[in-house]
């Protein structure tokens, strides 16, 4: 796709590639058109931080819930990318990574049932889905 | 790994729709919106699995996360959810400086992650078996060979399915079943976990003491009769 525009970038840029500046736009171009594992690996970790900073600041318990899937599900990113990459390693268990990926997503469907049905036992208790009211084992 | 073409500009538009909607899920002030979110979220990690070649993944990811697991979320938040939120009466986040705190330790992780990721990769890098171009070519090449004719013969199908489940069945049948009484045992616990005292007093499941202290609170429990089969 960048290709396509390459022509119009490239009569852009022509003073600019002889400099240190246009070495590095011509870089990052080569970087970005050919996403390989790193950049993977670089957007599960984004995500991971993202799962856990819900998880450490929202005060409503379903909303934790959901950042747990997202860092689960930023997990499951990394085990499919290193799939791909052993495989063209050339690595006959490269599926392995896959196999991971589905136990963790049917650990992520339990723990979502079991934490939904704690949610809805608590609020009949409390009254409350927000985390800092639910203090019973605070003294 | 090594996109290309077409292939790189769906992983840059799918990567950062995961990553804004991972962002939104989070910071939405009303849970519907959080749980909608994270549906565009998954469904952009879908993209990048078949990105990467894992078609079944994908579909699995679809079927059971949007189309099972946030239909839960989404039951819930309707079953529980007051409504003080949207109304903009309550704080969505935690008091100031646990937000502080824990955002100081988000942002010391992402460097920690990302340096490590950099290093991890840096030494995939100098490795020997690192794939070259000609090595993903040709690795390609031969995974091309192995497409399947489609029905109509007018299109290749991907083996993916069939590889996973042969490994699925062959190297990992135990965990499997492990995986299976894991769902029973969430199954019969979430059940557990969200009966009524009613439906627990029908089926003679509570404690006496409970039962009477509750009775003397709610006098329609006492008619509730025991059906044991």
């Amino acid at each position: 796709m960048l290709n396509f525009f390459s022509p119009t970038l490239a009569l852009l840029f022509q003073e600019a590639e002889r400099s240190r500046l246009g070495e590095m736009f011509y870089q990052t171009r080569a970087a970005a058109a050919n996403p390989d594992l790193s950049k993977f690996l670089v957007i599960g970790a984004l995500l991971f931080i993202i799962g856990v900073a819900g998880v450490l600041t929202r005060r409503n318990i379903i909303v934790i819930f959901m950042s747990i899937e997202l860092i689960l599900n930023a997990a499951n990113l990394n085990f499919i990318a290193f799939s791909r990459y052993l495989s063209q390693t050339g690595n006959p268990n490269a599926v392995a990574g896959q196999i991971f990926a589905v136990f963790v997503i049917v650990v992520a469907a339990a723990e979502a049932a079991i934490g939904l049905g704690i949610v809805i036992a608590l609020y009949r208790n409390k009254e409350t889905i927000w985390v800092d009211e639910i203090d019973l084992l605070k003294w | 790994m090594n996109l290309s073409g077409y292939e790189a500009l769906f992983f840059w538009i799918f990567g950062l729709a995961a990553i804004f909607a991972g962002l939104l899920t989070v910071m939405a002030r009303n849970a519907v919106h959080s749980a909608l979110f994270l549906i565009s979220s998954l469904v952009s990690v879908a993209a990048l699995f078949v990105l990467s070649g894992a078609e079944f993944i994908a579909g699995v990811q679809i079927l059971v996360y949007v189309g099972g697991v946030m239909v839960l979320f989404l039951f819930v938040i309707m079953l529980v959810n007051v409504g003080a939120e949207e109304r903009g009466r309550d704080e969505i986040f935690n008091s100031q400086r646990q937000v502080t705190a824990s955002l100081i330790f988000c942002f010391l992780l992402v460097g920690g992650v990302l340096y490590s990721v950099n290093r991890g990769y840096q030494g995939l890098l100098a490795r020997s078996d690192h794939p070259s171009a000609e090595r993903i070519a040709a690795e390609q090449a031969r995974k091309d060979q192995t497409y399947a004719d489609s029905g109509t013969g007018s299109s290749k199908i991907t083996r993916d399915s069939q590889s996973l489940g042969n490994s699925l069945y062959r190297y990992a049948s135990l965990p499997f079943e492990i995986a299976s009484v894991l769902l029973l045992v969430a199954i019969i616990g979430s059940v557990m976990l969200a009966r009524t005292l009613k439906q627990e007093a029908s089926a003679d499941d509570v404690d006496p003491d409970l039962l009477k202290e509750e009775i003397a609170r709610d006098p329609g429990l006492a008619k509730i009769e025991p059906q044991l089969e």
